[in-house]
């Protein structure tokens, strides 16, 4: 395979480096998109079935939120493609006038269906919704995506756990996931207006991961994620793979790494060379009754906050916890008062959510611009942790390989 | 929009004013406009109608989206959703900062008039009954007793705009002849310790039973003596209207229905009675249903939507099952010409997906397209009365429309324990569970 020789591949997308830290990886860059430009390094709310759990579009771009996720494989069981087709695409179906990017539906084999079945074709599986047995190819996966229309559209991969044991099946996923690449890339009906990213699969092993990243590579795709992680690897085995892959990308490209979200994750990610992320989970643990804030996660169901007259955050300027200005005055109270009981408890915490990771990674990009990465990153912990001695090691491992020791 | 900040509430409430303009000698002779004023908050025009809260929000509505995208005149907030705690200690909502609590709690915009009674409406059915002292109510924990002595410490902090007086109903039961006897006694009673409160800076809406007139002659009469003191009354029971004297000063105040109207006819007939602010649980049964209300006073200006019973005669429906996926592909809104924000920003085949695919965001759209239909339809009654075609308008919207909203055919959001009572072991799910096939087969 590597003699390959890509075709010249148009791209919907322009990439311009703004900075670069000094002494970490970390890089500020602005990602222009055919539904408009989006900061680098930057959080992606996941809108799985085209709606952003309970906001209206408005309440999503009022957190800033210019590029969000739908999932490919959601959107063909409902509304179906020829809903899509006639609706004419998701931007359209979800009045959502900024960018959105799908995913190949690949992971949801792994996440929702334990028993697909892989084959050289594609992901044969059963639909959850009335069990009929249906087939996801590569040229399906791409062809639905052109129907949705996303800005950018993600390859279909072979996903395996990371942490499988059997390396002959992790190669045998990585080497399909560049075959199917190349299916990909000829089915793509939409490349002056869809950007296509290819996936960098091959588990743990740095070696595999090197040789996929060449590959992948070399189709010279519009952008490139890094995928098959955050699916319970250890987070020393997946910086390293970070590192790795990041060290053999192309400097002006979008990195994406996926389904990362956790706000340690993504500062430590940053450090490694990644642009892009996404992940249910601040979102997903809104409707759980969960505060991100940056002292951490408040489970705000807890009795103890039910008498908490306080914002969410003190000094959050998300609507529900700024003072003035149109905002709501969300008390910690209230929300105890209002979660798991009525939904406008999760709402309320989802725009906060989503408010932290993004102004997180909107003060992430503020620092590696006047180049003070590493002493946001200490700032950060200290934040967090309170006590150096709580600092989980593979955020200082992970730091010290490019050059920011958290425990000085 | 502004959203409640601490505000002066010293000289608020007791500045409910009620006006009742002209056109009372127009057509049916009882249907009537006023405007209700309280200061620093927004002027009501009535008829009119408030908005029920469950836990102090407006169910899928976050309070921003209420202050953007709704326009009813206030809030109807039940005291039993935020007291379960005070069989343990003092319910959290008592030590809210501040001169408003109640706003200040519920996030809600400042310009909407709070409105706070003892239950939900409607209620859900107590086991056990009232007492001289106090009433059954259900909070998120279960069962409880309110005494009125607790309802009046309650009303003199959490300062609502507008607090119903405790009130002796026998929710769901048809009281005996004994019981009968007492309800007024007791409704008096509770009645005369709250308006005696020093600290109610609230405006009270004294309570009418939903017994016959004679049952509570005696209560209803001794009205006229605290007719300075209480600012409204609230009906239990609509059919009382016609028995108030109109010549009394107590038929010069704002009437509120707890009536719990059941189509947009059944308002019509309680307009064409009196009333003047209604509260409506058939705006949550609908988004609940997944059902966009589709009506407008007296008819549609253009009639292109009447569906053919096939005799000859029309009828509309009162609502769109959105749950029907011959919307699917529909780029149309929700009505015609409706300007409401899920109207205006998406269509029928979105809302569609998000009912069919659970997502929260369907109900939240369906809400405000509802409340914004009921606001619509009573601004038009409003120019009906003032122009003195009222009772012609009514006719023709009974001839225009059916009778009842369309039954439910989908699903409804996740069924909470709070607002409902199991009816006892082996009660069906209200939802379907989804698919669950065997994948082994695989």
């Amino acid at each position: 395979m590597s003699t390959f020789t890509p075709a010249p591949m148009p791209s919907a997308l322009t990439f311009e480096l703004d900075a670069r830290c000094s002494t970490t990886k970390a890089r500020a860059a602005t990602l222009t998109l055919p539904h408009g430009p989006v900061q680098l390094p930057l959080f992606m709310p996941v809108a799985t079935q085209a709606s952003l759990k309970g906001l209206t579009p408005e309440q999503l771009e009022a957190t800033g939120c210019r590029l969000c996720l739908n999932n490919t494989y959601h959107l063909g069981l409902k509304p179906g493609q020829e809903v899509l087709e006639k609706v004419g695409g998701a931007h359209k179906l979800q009045g959502w006038k900024h960018n959105l990017l799908t995913d190949s539906g690949g992971f949801q084999m792994v996440s929702l269906l334990k028993l697909a079945n892989i084959t050289e074709d594609g992901v044969r599986f059963l639909s959850p919704h009335d069990g009929s047995p249906m087939l996801l190819t590569p040229e399906h996966s791409i062809s639905l995506q052109n129907t949705i229309g996303s800005d950018i559209i993600m390859q279909l991969d072979d996903v395996l756990v990371t942490t499988s044991p059997d390396a002959a099946r992790m190669r045998e996923a990585m080497l399909r996931s560049v075959r199917w690449l190349d299916r990909c890339i000829a089915a793509h009906a939409n490349p002056t207006t869809q950007n296509l990213f290819c996936i960098i699969q091959g588990g743990l092993d740095l070696e595999m991961r090197k040789e996929c990243c060449e590959e992948m590579v070399a189709r010279n795709t519009p952008g490139i994620a890094i995928g098959g992680l955050s699916g319970g690897e250890a987070k020393a085995d997946y910086c390293k793979v970070v590192n790795t892959c990041t060290g053999l990308l192309p400097e002006l490209k979008p990195r994406y790494v996926m389904g990362i979200g956790y706000p340690e994750d993504l500062v430590v990610s940053v450090a490694l060379g990644a642009d892009m992320f996404d992940c249910v989970w601040p979102t997903r643990t809104a409707r759980f009754g969960n505060a991100i804030t940056k002292h951490g996660v408040l489970n705000l169901r807890n009795a103890k906050y039910a008498s908490d007259f306080g914002p969410l955050e003190d000094g959050c300027d998300c609507l529900c916890c700024r003072r003035g200005d149109g905002g709501l005055n969300v008390t910690r109270a209230f929300i105890n008062h209002i979660a798991g009981k009525e939904t406008v408890g999760a709402h309320l915490l989802t725009m906060h959510n989503v408010w932290y990771q993004l102004e997180l990674m909107r003060n992430v990009r503020k620092a590696i611009i006047e180049d003070r990465y590493p002493e946001f990153l200490k700032q950060f912990f200290k934040d967090l942790h309170t006590d150096k001695a709580k600092y989980p090691v593979w955020t200082v491992d992970a730091l010290r390989m490019v050059g920011v020791d958290l425990m000085e | 929009m502004t959203i409640s900040e601490d505000i002066e509430g010293s000289s608020r409430a007791s500045s409910l004013s009620f006006e009742i303009s002209g056109a009372i000698e127009y057509s049916t002779p009882d249907a009537r406009l006023g405007r209700l004023s309280i200061a620093g908050r927004n002027d009501i025009d009535t008829p009119n109608f408030f908005s029920i809260s469950s836990r102090g929000v407006v169910p899928h509505l976050t309070p921003d989206v209420i202050g953007e995208h709704t326009q009813p005149g206030g809030v109807h907030v039940a005291l039993e959703d935020f007291i379960e705690r005070a069989t343990i200690g003092t319910p959290p909502i008592m030590n809210v900062p501040g001169n408003a609590p109640l706003h200040t709690f519920t996030c809600l915009p400042t310009s909407f008039i709070t409105l706070l009674a003892p239950r939900r409406t409607p209620a859900v059915i107590a086991p056990i009954g009232n007492t001289n002292t106090a009433i059954s109510i259900f909070t998120s924990t279960g069962f409880q007793s309110l005494s009125n002595k607790a309802y009046v410490n309650y009303a003199e902090k959490l300062h609502p705009d507008i607090i119903i007086g405790l009130a002796d109903v026998p929710h769901g039961t048809v009281p005996g002849v004994k019981r009968i006897d007492k309800m007024g006694d007791r409704t008096e009673g509770w009645l005369t310790e709250l308006l005696a409160s020093e600290h109610t800076k609230s405006a009270v809406f004294a309570p009418i039973l939903p017994i016959e007139y004679h049952s509570q002659f005696e209560y209803l009469n001794n009205l006229d003596e605290f007719a300075d003191k209480i600012r409204g009354l609230a009906f239990y029971d609509s059919n009382l209207l016609p028995d108030i004297p109109a010549t009394t000063a107590v038929a010069q105040l704002p009437r509120l229905s707890l009536d719990e109207p059941s189509s947009p006819h059944e308002i019509l007939r309680q307009i064409s009675l009196g009333m003047d602010i209604f509260t409506i649980p058939f705006i949550g049964f609908a988004t609940d249903a997944g059902i966009a209300l589709d009506f407008q006073f007296p008819s549609p200006s253009t009639s292109s939507e009447v569906v053919s019973t096939g005799n000859g005669s029309t009828t509309k429906s009162l609502g769109v099952d959105m749950w029907s996926t011959e919307h699917s592909t529909s780029l149309d809104p929700l009505s015609v010409s409706c300007e409401c924000y899920a109207c205006t920003i998406h269509h029928r085949s979105f809302i569609q997906h998000l009912l069919s695919a659970k997502e929260m965001l369907g109900w939240a759209l369906l809400q405000i397209h509802n409340h914004y239909v009921l606001s619509k339809f009573f601004s038009f009654i409003r120019e009906s009365i003032g122009q003195g075609t009222f009772e012609a308008d009514c006719e023709t919207f009974a001839r225009y429309y059916e009778t009842e909203l369309p039954e439910k055919s989908g699903q409804g959001p996740r069924v909470r324990g709070y607002q409902f009572k199991t009816e006892g072991p082996g009660e069906r799910k209200k939802n379907q569970p989804g698919w669950r096939g065997d994948l082994e087969v695989a």
